[in-house]
């Protein structure tokens, strides 16, 4: 084979493989402005109207009925709430992991104590966990300790695991920065207090960050873990997505799952600039 | 009274094994004001771990660590009047260079009017006038030298350390920082101690130079005393090249002692305090050695070539040890094969201590 022939065939490989990781999404995007209600896999014409629907603001009134509209409504309202719902969650969530997931991948770098390995391992465990068995082991113990499915036991359950992800990147970060940083600091008159503020923080940030995004993403999109322990008041996003979806695949759906990729490619390219400053 | 005074510093660490290594085992130091004193050694002498225990960042076992009279061993890190250039410089790369240098100031709450004009002061110093505000990240290594040097002075420490500051420069920028770390040091007169395991910049820049082996010190004296009368094998090895050479004084000839290898090479010593029938290691520099017609006959083996120079390698004829000697590179310099004969200057024979 020429090596022309083969850079084709790289070509064609790569252009194939990430059609494969792509089309699912760019197929939401498209069916998200098609208009016909009834077979999204049908092209109709480009149409906003699930976009506004999401947002109570659709003019479909007539054809669907009042009674019908009010339904609709309410759904759109609930949606909302869930969104309202899965972002307070996301950030108290985000907020905790990230504190304490910082705070422990210090304690485990920079302090020598008994047992060390052993709560290392410990941390990654709950990443390893099946969701299904974290969320049932959760709701047992909620139920155990009689404490109601609320809001606080989906931020509580959210932590269990994502203080391991935090830990886990900050850990990264730490594992890469020269300890005579910290040396230097303490020799040129700082106490261990004014290294960690000015000196060892300022070195970790783009990691905290990168693990507070990450915590901030998992937390948006868990499904499995937040059904056990959601109750029927608070429900998230992706739980009420999947909601949703047994009783058949509405259009909006697609409208809300753009709106989510989106957000999802904002986030993540926050990530990477963030990343990208920081680096020199 | 020295400035610095160590007594009796030991330091033991346990191995992954269980086992024990003295890192210090045993070390006495002084170092007056004004002194460049340099500690020297191959890795694992122990000399970097000194360093740690004046800077605090390692804790003593048995001994003392005093400055201007008072202990230091209690003392945190960051509360020891001693600043340190770290090998590998421990910038902060988060922070632009006029703020590197002005970070003893700022943690001590120094107010800014003054913080900058002793950071300008310290930049000036080190040859880098107006690169405040650049980061670390765009410097050269060269220049990032400089800045660990400016931010540990602008402290006014009464002793600097320098942990193997050079050895991450090419060739020709660490003989020029050798020498502009002297010049400043006789300038700022500040002591400094300073580690490195190259003998070259410790000849180069000390005033005193502490030879360390396993823990202990071999040998402390000025270059030209370490590295004309070293105290025994180890040091005499470790600086610059030698001849070490084995030998039987024969009998006295008033100031000159003549002596012989075991293969029957005629070494002359100095008499001083040599006896007839004595067993002694002798040292020779190779520069030492005067290529002509009378002497130690032998053949060229291999020349190596060092630019200005040669090392030749000379096989004696009664056999033994080759003998290196340096010889100008001109032309009629002997090659490889050439019969040669070697003399020297008695006085340029060292008596090691022991045997």
């Amino acid at each position: 084979m020429t090596p022309r022939v083969a850079q084709m065939g790289l070509g064609a490989f790569a252009a194939l493989f990430f059609l494969f990781i792509y089309a699912p999404l760019l197929l939401i995007v498209a069916y998200s402005f098609n208009s016909n209600p009834v077979n999204m896999m049908i092209w109709d014409h480009f149409t906003l109207e699930w976009y506004t629907g999401l947002f109570g603001l659709s003019e479909r009134g007539p054809e669907i009925g009042d009674q019908n509209r009010a339904l609709y409504l309410e759904s759109t309202d609930q949606m909302l709430k869930a969104l309202r719902t899965s972002l307070t969650v996301a950030a108290f969530t985000t907020t905790i992991a990230t504190l304490v997931g910082t705070a422990t991948a210090i304690a485990l770098n920079r302090f020598r104590f008994r047992a060390r390995p052993f709560y290392s391992g410990f941390l990654l465990l709950p990443m390893m966990m099946p969701d299904i068995v974290l969320g049932i082991g959760l709701l047992i113990f909620f139920v155990t300790i009689g404490m109601n499915l609320s809001m606080l036991t989906i931020v509580i359950g959210h932590c269990t695991f994502l203080i391991s992800y935090v830990f886990i990147i900050v850990q990264a970060r730490i594992a890469g920065i020269d300890p005579a940083l910290e040396e230097a600091s303490a020799d040129l008159g700082a106490s261990e207090w004014v290294t960690l503020r000015k000196v060892l923080l300022p070195q970790l940030a783009p990691g905290i960050l990168g693990g507070a995004l990450l915590a901030f993403v998992i937390s948006m999109d868990d499904l499995v873990i937040t059904y056990f322990i959601s109750g029927t008041e608070n429900t998230t996003l992706p739980v009420f997505i999947f909601g949703m979806i047994r009783r058949g695949v509405k259009p909006e759906i697609n409208a809300i799952a753009t709106l989510m990729i989106l957000a999802s490619v904002i986030v993540a390219g926050l990530g990477l600039w963030l990343r990208s400053r920081k680096a020199d | 009274m020295a400035l610095l005074e160590i007594r009796g510093a030991r330091r033991v660490f346990t191995t992954p094994e269980g086992g024990k290594v003295a890192a210090l085992d045993g070390v006495d130091l002084d170092v007056a004001q004004n002194e460049f004193v340099t500690l020297l050694g191959p890795s694992g002498c122990g000399k970097t771990t000194l360093l740690r225990a004046i800077s605090g960042f390692e804790a003593l076992d048995e001994g003392s660590v005093r400055l201007d009279g008072s202990d230091l061993s209690r003392l945190p890190p960051f509360r020891r009047p001693v600043n340190t250039v770290f090998q590998s410089y421990a910038l902060f790369s988060h922070m632009n260079v006029a703020r590197n240098v002005g970070y003893a100031l700022e943690v001590r709450g120094e107010a800014r009017p003054l913080r900058e004009t002793k950071v300008a002061d310290a930049l000036e110093k080190v040859g880098l006038s107006g690169m405040g505000s650049r980061r670390p990240g765009q410097l050269s290594g060269g220049q990032r030298q400089r800045v660990a040097l400016a931010r540990a002075l602008v402290a006014e420490p009464r002793l600097l350390l320098l942990d193997e500051p050079l050895s991450a420069l090419d060739r020709n920028l660490r003989q020029q920082m050798q020498l502009e770390l002297k010049a400043l040091q006789a300038r700022l007169g500040i002591a400094f101690v300073f580690v490195t395991h190259d003998q070259e910049e410790a000849l180069t820049m000390s005033d005193r130079i502490v030879v360390m082996r396993e823990g202990r010190i071999e040998q402390i004296g000025t270059p030209r005393e370490i590295y004309r009368r070293p105290r025994n094998r180890f040091v005499a090895d470790f600086i610059g090249e030698t001849n070490i050479l084995v030998l039987t004084v024969e009998r006295i000839e008033g100031a000159i002692a003549r002596a012989r290898t075991a293969e029957g090479c005629v070494i002359d010593l100095p008499s001083a305090g040599r006896a007839a029938g004595e067993r002694l290691t002798a040292v020779i520099r190779p520069e030492d050695f005067t290529l002509g017609q009378a002497g130690i006959a032998g053949v060229v083996s291999r020349a190596v070539y060092l630019g200005s120079d040669l090392i030749l390698f000379v096989r004696p004829e009664g056999g033994g040890a080759e003998i290196r000697v340096t010889a100008r590179d001109r032309a009629g310099a002997p090659e490889p094969g050439a019969p040669v004969h070697l003399s020297h200057d008695p006085v340029a024979a060292h008596v090691l201590e022991g045997a």
